[in-house]
């Protein structure tokens, strides 16, 4: 069980390297954060478990569009920071100068995408030049607490994998908080209900096994 | 004399609503009491009722108040119409605009800003009732509301105010000593390095007083921290 850090702990002291949610002042390392401890023998950081999406290169988030300017699509983000698609990183080759961007995605198009560069003033460019990108047409949303997302995946998606197994519903997740489900709609329903559980429950240990149960047991009802 | 001063405010050792010199009003603090905001903690301290509410980091409207190289801290202390016996005429005045103004200043020096360029942290103080001592038990709430949203500060922010009264130094004025009472010097500070960052005095003090009523609020300030901490042990778990 991970040691629960408030923000002005001293959570190390010396020669270690620092992770998020941590700082130092003088020789000592303090938590800055609500939070869990990760305490490794020379690496310290605070794992947040309140709080918005800051988004990280490499992140799969899933956005909407909410603007469209130039050759870009910008994306809403559930985030501080708003997102830009450029139309050379859509999945496929678009001609800007040729193209309407708005009738290749209008506003409101929910996107699956991964976070290509982050730069100094945070500007956040996204991709869709990836396999796994695409545009996401129908379905639902759910919007959970982003630090909560880790445990809607699961140790190696175990939490994730089963999910789609016992409900057969085609789910993408993003690392900003939001979930996307499609399926037949009574066993999308118990998916939203699962995730809520998620959510109130993150903290608890052998989550996977009693969310199964609960999954079961809402099957038998429809 | 005015209406409604009493004649002393110590008899026996004991304030008017019998409490030692050196005690606290009860203090609770509730962290996370509103669903809508990102943080948000309740506090009762005495008679004062205070509701504080955080959110944020989020994108700045107006847009000319964006800084490109951290996150601005914007508060708002407000009171309601009902907080006081007299009705307070409703929205900003100068009072609390001042108050909204050395809230700021004193959570600003913790919150590391820095790290959400481009984005506005909000901080609503809304009091819903008033028993002298507000600018305190705001700045006390805020801080536990902005740990609530989990954004990354140095530390809590307690705050706690001593004072003057019938000669002798007081902590924790309550509103008739505020009122009657000869000095009133609210303290915030950084509890692990004891910097301060709210230090106010209304009324008069001499050297030596001033001295004993700062370390005396700053004692308090310590007390204040320990119901912070508390507060955020009871919402999140663990600490030990």
């Amino acid at each position: 069980m991970r040691q629960m850090v408030f923000p002005g702990d001293e959570v190390a002291e010396g020669r270690v390297r620092l992770g998020g949610g941590v700082y130092r002042d003088g020789d000592k390392v303090y938590s800055s954060l609500i939070g869990l401890l990760d305490k490794k023998p020379n690496y310290v950081r605070v794992i947040p478990i309140t709080g918005k999406y800051i988004p990280k290169v490499g992140d799969y988030i899933i956005g909407q569009v909410v603007e469209q300017l130039y050759s870009n699509w910008d994306i809403d983000l559930n985030s501080p920071y708003v997102g830009i698609l450029s139309s050379d990183d859509f999945y496929r080759r678009l001609d800007p100068y040729s193209t309407e961007l708005l009738e290749v995605m209008p506003i409101g198009t929910l996107v699956y995408a991964r976070v290509r560069e982050v730069t100094p003033t945070r500007k956040i460019y996204l991709t869709m030049r990836e396999r796994v990108a695409r545009i996401l047409r129908g379905g639902r949303v759910v919007e959970i607490t982003p630090t909560k997302i880790p445990r809607v995946i699961g140790k190696k998606m175990s939490m994730i994998n089963m999910i789609r197994k016992e409900t057969g519903t085609t789910i993408k997740v993003g690392q900003n908080g939001r979930v996307w489900i499609k399926g037949e709609s009574g066993k999308v329903d118990i998916v939203v209900k699962a995730l809520q559980k998620i959510e109130r429950e993150a903290h608890l240990p052998g989550l996977t096994d009693s969310i199964k149960d609960m999954i079961i047991e809402e099957r038998e009802k429809i | 004399m005015k209406v409604g001063q009493p004649e002393k405010f110590i008899i026996d050792g004991k304030r008017l609503d019998g409490r030692a010199v050196d005690e606290l009003r009860p203090l609770k603090i509730k962290a996370g009491v509103l669903k809508r905001a990102d943080g948000s903690a309740y506090l009762e301290w005495g008679g004062n009722k205070v509701i504080a509410a955080c959110y944020g980091p989020r994108e700045v409207h107006p847009k000319h108040m964006m800084r490109p190289d951290r996150a601005v801290l914007r508060t708002y202390y407000n009171m309601a119409p009902f907080s006081v016996i007299d009705r307070k005429r409703p929205g900003p005045d100068r009072r609390s605009q001042e108050i909204s103004l050395v809230t700021r200043q004193a959570l600003e020096p913790v919150v590391l800003t820095n790290l959400y360029p481009r984005t506005a942290i909000d901080i609503f103080i809304e009091i819903l009732q008033a028993q002298a001592g507000t600018r305190c038990t705001g700045i006390t709430a805020a801080s536990v509301a902005l740990a609530d949203a989990g954004i990354p500060m140095k530390s809590l922010v307690p705050a706690c105010a001593a004072g003057k009264v019938d000669g002798e130094i007081v902590l924790d004025l309550f509103d008739i000593e505020d009122n009657f009472g000869s000095a009133d010097l609210p303290v915030a500070i950084i509890p692990k390095t004891g910097e301060v960052t709210l230090l106010q005095m209304d009324g008069n003090l001499k050297g030596d007083e001033f001295e004993r009523a700062f370390k005396l609020a700053v004692e308090g300030c310590y007390q204040v921290y320990e119901k912070q901490k508390e507060a955020l042990i009871e919402k999140y778990g663990g600490g030990d």
